[in-house]
């Protein structure tokens, strides 16, 4: 690369302006490295779902729909199953708190078997399979909210009638692509409370008692995913409560689909972004090159041909927007390693990070917007008649 | 030597439009210079000169005629190769020494020799060689602006001849300079034309600067009005 | 003062550049405005939705209507309380209302779950300006349903004359499009109560009661009424402040509008601060020839800072004026509470024009700032010896 010094000469003949350009083009896809890894990030998410062989079961009519909790049992007696857990979500307040982070009443005997990638001493395991007023929260959450094993932990009820004063019996780990910021607590005790108030306010509670909400399954292999599926979904077809069973990735991609229009919204920005850059770089190059146009007069009659100065303008305009890129996109890759942002997320996002296909493609779209926005000012430097160049200056 | 013709013009016309007018800028003129003269052209502003030295040069087309430059019809060339020829063939001199500011003495004297297939190696003996030529050993490390007029001036020619050239042009070389430094630029291109066998063609309209030619011609709208062979002024000084 | 005039025409001059900063900082401009219109529409939905007199009445502790339910024999008696407004044939204007959030195909084959409201008659008159725009209004018993247009656009089977399918045992015919002013009523399926109930196997429980008191003192009294009780204790939350609570997925729009207005707004002052900058230098002589004619300094400061405001305020006009087609466009998300889809009418009102006018004033004058601060710096002489 012969001409790599002269380049980067012109790259750091105007540092303000250089400056600029670097740090505008830097933001804006910082800006949009955060927006399109939100959907980007679920989509690695589920996909990596796909190693533990989970089943999702919910009634066919979606959430608000029944599954009573014996089919749990009947379910893991079929063939092909390793585990399987009720997976409820109780949706309470703490304290005073809605919604501060998700909370299921789970089988404390399956769960973390369903849920391999968890891990939990085993004493502690034992301590939240031994008593019934116990719960499992996540390293994050207890880290958070200081909690240690031993501590209370008082729910109040919101999606039930439901209030249950608990006790933290362990808190659990996993990989850092994990929600680790759930509380599981026991299906039997939440079940066996539910009844007790519905019984008490005298009312038929039949059909909201005993309901698994969802059921997860933990699969013996991936070949036996399938037919496990049809299995369950078979078993209850002309039942009162017909099931739909969907692999982790298909029910993950679900909630993906019922943000509606907000991946197109952020496309959509992102499309803006990427124009406005091309605008605001290929302005700078403009700049640029105008004042520069003796000088290209100057290299033509030399003899640098419309090859070498097409080449000499685009790599500067591709490198000036190239270290935007790279400063926008891996700065906040590694920002996001490094600062862990769901906390102040209000439990929206359990976790955040950047992809690193999203990191290269930011990258990419910085050198297509350097490539882009150079074509005009490279063109029109390439076709500069030398004698008109030239008596610019006399 | 000498007795090759090196330039070549037959009944070269060269016309600009501007809106609905034709202005003419050379009128039929014919010119030959031979192989190793050193060609002052003179004349009042306007009176073409400029651009019978980028016709010579290859920079501009003729409108009509022939321009054959060491045995090469110019008009037969495209645009790329003529660009090529200019690379082979040219070195430039400007009135403004048009350095490229961001790049030094060396780098810049460098720049023509990217586009040959020479070595690193081989640019750097060969800027070397053409620093020493021109006098500015020791100032490869330099930037433009913290060089004199005169340093300039002859880094911008050191710039020409580093390919070897066969044709030196010169727009008004010394027009920006005070006299003492730009009788040492002709003193070097004398030098260049007499020790190194270039054939030079300088825009000039200092009438000193032109008694250092072998020759002079002198334009006027766009016509030879005269035509003098001299006896080139040997340098006062040396 | 240096008139204004001598930096139109600058911009003229320099017409392109001008024009590649404009579209620069106003595609900026327009994307802020894109989601705090959304702000604007979710909020100015959740405004009206809420009647200052109307009450929902839910199960205590509840936030959501949707898993709100209770007996529906405390509901039939919360009909009957005195002090319900009364619409012009006398009816009391309150109602039963059950939920149901069942999975809907939306037009290119992807799912959400939908709000499925069973009704009763006075449901209609407790809305904002309920109307039938198309086909005609649902009749109870038959299974019939009316839609919002939005949801009509959106959701496979939604048209009239269409079936909503919602598994085996639940399944609506779309007789008619309704608009509620605009309200969260227009994102929910409407359709019988008493069909809803006999779908979803839901007899004996309601999951809200609406009902509007007749005036502020029996407004206090019913509330005394159903919060205190014994034969109700319920809930009886003003509808203010039941939809002021469900802003909450409203709060994602507004921190992803927020850190986008931010992070492009200091983007897009880079790049008025490039062109500014560009603008001073090229100008650097005609800068010194007016500190020779004597126009101070506090004149170059404000001459330039003005040039950077115009450049970006026609950037921001050119935004906003490319936001307003937008007013017409409503967006399709999930509420953060629920799950279930929720419709907000784009509206470019106050929140995103503050934003883009707070935008532009920040990019002209940050921007603005420095490269004025280099034209004020330059001294006389040299400026006039620029070349």
């Amino acid at each position: 690369m012969k001409y790599l010094h002269y380049i980067l000469r012109n790259v750091r003949r105007n540092p303000v302006r250089t400056a600029l350009t670097v740090a505008s083009t830097g933001i804006c896809l910082f800006l949009m490295m955060i927006l399109v890894s939100f959907f980007a990030m679920s989509d690695e998410v589920n996909t990596g779902s796909r190693v533990h062989n989970r089943l999702a079961t919910l009634n066919a009519n979606g959430f608000a729909g029944v599954i009573p909790i014996a089919r749990v049992k009947e379910v893991a007696a079929l063939d092909g199953v390793e585990a399987v857990t009720p997976f409820s979500w109780y949706g309470g307040k703490y304290k005073d708190e809605v919604m501060p982070f998700a909370m299921f009443c789970v089988d404390p005997d399956a769960v973390f078997r369903v849920l391999e990638e968890l891990t939990i001493p085993k004493d502690q395991l034992n301590a939240f399979r031994k008593n019934r007023d116990g719960c499992v929260i996540g390293r994050k959450l207890a880290k958070e909210r200081r909690l240690q094993v031993g501590d209370p932990m008082p729910l109040k009820g919101d999606t039930y009638p439901v209030d249950l004063n608990l006790t933290i019996r362990g808190i659990y780990d996993g990989p850092s692509d994990r929600d680790l910021r759930m509380c599981f607590l026991r299906y039997d005790t939440f079940d066996e409370a539910f009844r007790r108030v519905a019984a008490s306010s005298g009312r038929d509670v039949s059909q909201f008692a005993g309901n698994a909400g969802m059921i997860f399954t933990k699969c013996k292999n991936a070949s036996a995913m399938p037919a496990v599926s049809r299995a369950i979904d078979d078993l209850y077809r002309n039942s009162d409560y017909p099931t739909r069973t969907q692999t982790e990735e298909a029910f993950g991609k679900m909630f993906e689909e019922m943000m509606g229009d907000l991946r197109g919204m952020i496309r959509l920005i992102g499309l803006a972004v990427v124009f406005s850059l091309l605008c605001v770089a290929g302005n700078a190059m403009a700049m640029a090159m105008r004042e520069r146009t003796t000088e290209v007069a100057v290299l033509k009659a030399i003899g640098f041909d419309r090859g070498r100065i097409l080449f000499l303008v685009l790599a500067e305009s591709m490198l000036v927007a190239g270290s935007g890129g790279a400063l926008g996109a891996l700065g906040s890759k590694a920002l996001f390693a490094w600062v862990d942002i769901s906390p102040y997320t209000a439990g929206f996002l359990p976790f955040y990070y950047i992809p690193w296909s999203v990191a290269l493609q930011g990258l990419g779209i910085s050198l297509f917007i350097g490539f882009a926005s150079g074509v005009g000012p490279a063109v029109r430097a390439a076709g500069l008649p030398v004698v008109d160049g030239l008596r610019r200056v006399v | 030597m000498g007795a090759a013709s090196s330039i070549e013009l037959r009944s070269v016309s060269k016309e600009y439009h501007r809106d609905a007018f034709t202005i003419p800028v050379l009128v039929d003129l014919d010119l030959s210079v031979a192989e190793g003269e050193f060609l002052a052209l003179m004349g009042p502003s306007g009176s073409g000169k400029t651009t019978l030295l980028n016709l010579i040069a290859g920079l501009d087309r003729a409108t009509h005629g022939e321009v054959i430059v060491h045995d090469q019809d110019l008009g037969l060339l495209s645009e790329a190769q003529i660009t090529r020829w200019r690379a082979d063939n040219v070195g430039f001199i400007f009135q403004t020494y048009n350095l490229i500011p961001v790049l030094t003495a060396a780098e810049n004297v460098e720049l023509p020799l990217l586009l040959t297939s020479l070595s690193r190696k081989r640019r750097r003996q060969n800027v070397a060689t053409a620093l020493r030529i021109v006098g500015l050993e020791g100032r490869e490390h330099h930037y433009p602006r913290q060089l004199s007029g005169g340093q300039e001036q002859r880094v911008a020619i050191a710039r020409a001849i580093v390919t070897d050239p066969y044709l030196l042009v010169a727009d008004e070389p010394t027009g920006d300079l005070d006299r003492t430094t730009a009788g040492e630029i002709l003193d070097l291109l004398q030098l260049l034309n007499r020790e190194f066998e270039k054939t030079i063609v300088m825009v000039t309209h200092d009438p000193l600067a032109a008694l250092r030619a072998s020759r002079t011609l002198h334009l006027d709208k766009g016509r030879l009005v005269n035509d003098v062979i001299q006896e080139a002024r040997v340098p006062a000084a040396s | 003062m240096i008139p204004l005039k001598y930096n139109l025409r600058n911009l003229r001059v320099r017409w392109k550049t001008t024009a590649m900063t404009m579209l620069g900082t106003g595609l900026v401009v327009w994307s802020a405005c894109l989601l705090f219109g959304l702000v604007d529409g979710l909020e100015h939905s959740l405004k009206i939705s809420g009647e200052p007199l109307d009450l929902i009445v839910m199960r205590p502790g509840s936030t959501n209507e949707t898993t709100g339910g209770f007996e529906s024999s405390k509901a039939d008696q919360l009909l009957t309380l005195p002090g319900i407004a009364r619409d012009e044939a006398g009816h009391p204007m309150a109602a039963e209302e059950i939920l149901n959030i069942p999975i809907a195909v939306r037009g290119d084959g992807s799912r959400t779950n939908v709000i499925v409201r069973g009704v009763q008659p006075a449901s209609r008159r407790l809305r904002p300006d309920f109307r039938i725009i198309e086909g005609r209004d649902l009749e109870p018993g038959k299974g019939e349903c009316i839609v919002s247009p939005a949801t009509s656009r959106r959701f496979r089977g939604a048209q009239i004359g269409g079936r909503l399918d919602f598994g085996d045992r639940e399944a609506y015919r779309v007789v008619g499009v309704f608009t509620a002013g605009g309200s969260s009523a227009e994102s929910e399926i409407w359709a019988d109560f008493q069909d809803v109930v006999r779908n979803t196997g839901r007899s004996g429980s309601v999951s809200c009661v609406q009902l509007r008191a007749a005036d502020r003192a029996a407004y206090d009294k019913l509330r005394e009424a159903i919060e205190g009780e014994a034969r109700f204790k319920l809930a009886a939350i003003p509808e203010p402040v039941y939809f002021q609570n469900q802003s909450r997925s409203g709060v994602f729009l507004k921190g992803a509008g927020t850190l986008i207005a931010v992070l492009l707004t200091i983007g897009a002052m880079f790049a008025a601060a490039n062109t500014m900058f560009a603008a001073v230098s090229t100008r650097t002589r005609e800068i010194g020839t007016m500190r020779a004619l004597g126009f101070s300094r506090r004149d170059i400061l404000i001459c330039f800072l003005g040039e950077s405001l115009i450049l970006c305020a026609l950037g921001g006009a050119a935004g906003v004026l490319a936001a307003i087609p937008l007013n017409a466009w409503t967006y399709e998300t999930s509420d953060f509470n629920s799950f279930a889809s929720v419709m907000v009418a784009f509206w470019l009102g106050p929140t995103a024009l503050s934003v883009a006018i707070g935008m532009t004033l920040a990019m002209g004058l940050f921007g603005g700032m420095m490269p004025a601060l280099r034209a004020v710096r330059l001294e006389v002489i040299a400026a006039l010896r620029e070349r």
